[in-house]
């Protein structure tokens, strides 16, 4: 049984129909790179994963658990979902160290003890052990986005969305964001991505996920479809990217 | 000039200016404690009480306080309720204070940007876990600033219930002029009232803002 299972999943804003019928299945330990142009639906489906955005059609099923449509108590879901955000979205009155501690201990009340350990251990992972007190505006971009992936990581969530996280940074910070996410799929954590990095998907990625126009319209092994893309509309996204 | 007259004048000065204070500060502590009502109340997901205080804070931001005092005080004497100027004064002000800080703290919250929201939600917070510890401390700190601000306009609307015979230093000082016909000293020293229970308080928002901010670096 996949870890994440979507079937024939439809989504609206208003008149615009944005995901037409996603079906998707992602195994536990896959690493999906979820690429497409601008408004094909990557966050928006990204973001009917752990319910930040309802739906009108289908099934998801994470873990077992199903999402209902217009689900308001999400509260074992979203244990399950982590997500790191283009814009980092740390909160900006605590330290790097209360960020990643605040859910331990208020949605999983945690003794404070092991919070502050696990905080520190989260932050060691991403390298930022020793900005445990810093606070996200004494941080650079890109280690605001490590904070954040520690943050998500605290939950022990069994998949990791990441979408464009690392379209916010400056061209050099972009690598100390990617080597953290290297490390996440080595050691097997599940991961679906939004990313526009194509040679980090073709490199990291387990599968490739191709969206146009709200559909998903090829998917595959990430090697294979770079080099032969079958259809006309991703040879020629593959194209505009390099 | 008659010194023993500037110090009868000053004296009771002093005394409408006590006055003015106490009705301002009851004004902004009860009406504090109604706009946080107010502001939940807007801020709820159920439309039901959305509505109630988006209508409570219409009608008080869209007719002028001294209609409000006027119907406080007139209608409590039509249904047979003794309403003092005190009361009036004190209840019209209070409604007056908590429609607008209501409304102020709705925009702080407001302001506090949607990847907040996004991001404690998607960490499995509760709605009221994310009010909270995330939005509200960041909206405080907003807030700080044009909540001061507003008490400045709370003790200048204090003037308008002298109207309604409250006498506070406005009052006071109407009754001074006619009795010494020295309406330009008078009204100069109330003034002066005036500006000294303001000009604390914007000086004093900006110390504490200057505070809050440099206390989050550390
Ligand atoms: N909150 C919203 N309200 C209305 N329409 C929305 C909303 N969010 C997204 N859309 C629309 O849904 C469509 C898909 O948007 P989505 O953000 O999923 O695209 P995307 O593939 O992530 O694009 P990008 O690469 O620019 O991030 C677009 O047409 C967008 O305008
Ligand atoms: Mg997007």
């Amino acid at each position: 049984m996949a870890l994440v299972h979507i079937d024939a999943l439809h989504k609206h804003f208003g008149s615009n129909h944005v995901l037409k019928g996603i079906d998707l299945d992602i195994e536990e330990g896959q690493v999906i790179a979820l690429i497409g142009r601008s408004g094909s639906g990557k966050s928006t489906l990204l973001r009917t994963i752990n319910g930040l955005e309802s739906f009108d059609e289908g099934r998801i099923e994470v873990d077992g658990e199903r999402i209902h449509p217009h689900e308001t108590d999400l509260r074992a879901l979203r244990q399950k979902v982590g997500m790191v955000f283009q814009q980092f979205n740390l909160f900006p009155h605590l330290s790097a160290g209360q960020n990643v501690m605040l859910a331990t201990r208020i949605v999983k009340k945690m003794p404070e003890q092991d919070a502050v350990d696990l905080a520190k251990a989260m932050l060691l992972k991403v390298g930022l052990q020793d900005k445990f007190d810093a606070y996200p505006d004494q941080l650079s971009g890109g280690q605001q986005q490590r904070v954040a992936i520690a943050r998500a990581l605290a939950m022990q969530p069994r998949v990791l969305l990441c979408d464009e996280i690392t379209s916010a940074l400056d061209p050099e910070l972009v690598n100390e964001v990617l080597a953290v996410v290297r490390n996440l799929a080595a050691e097997g954590i599940t991961l679906i991505m939004v990313t526009h990095e194509m040679r980090f998907a073709r490199e990291v990625g387990d599968k490739l996920v191709f969206m146009y126009q709200g559909r998903i319209h090829e998917s595959g092994d990430p090697q294979t479809l770079f080099a032969n893309p079958q259809t006309p509309e991703l040879a020629s996204f593959i194209g505009s990217i390099n | 000039m008659n010194e023993i007259a500037l110090s009868a004048i000053i004296r009771n000065l002093l005394e409408g200016a006590a006055w003015t204070l106490g009705l301002s500060l009851t004004a902004f502590v009860l009406g504090g404690i109604a706009g946080l009502i107010l502001l939940f109340a807007r801020i709820a997901k159920n439309p039901l009480p959305r509505r109630l205080a988006q209508a409570y804070i219409e009608v008080f931001q869209g007719t002028p306080l001294l209609m409000q005092l006027f119907i406080i005080f007139f209608g409590g004497s039509l249904i047979g309720l003794e309403v003092s100027p005190w009361i009036a004064a004190a209840l019209g002000l209070t409604l007056f204070t908590s429609a607008y800080l209501g409304e102020i703290w709705r925009g702080c919250v407001e302001s506090v940007p949607k990847g907040q929201w996004e991001a404690s939600a998607s960490l499995a917070l509760t709605h009221v876990e994310q009010m909270r510890h995330v939005i509200l401390p960041q909206a405080l700190r907003i807030a700080i600033a044009p909540t001061v601000g507003f008490s400045v306009q709370v003790v200048k609307g204090t003037a308008v219930t002298s109207i309604i015979g409250f006498v506070e230093l406005t009052k006071t000082g109407s009754m001074l002029a006619n009795a010494t016909f020295q309406p330009f000293l008078v009204f100069g020293l109330v003034a002066l009232g005036y500006f000294a229970l303001c000009y604390p308080l914007s000086a004093y928002s900006r110390v504490l803002e200057r505070k809050i901010h440099g206390s989050r670096a550390h």
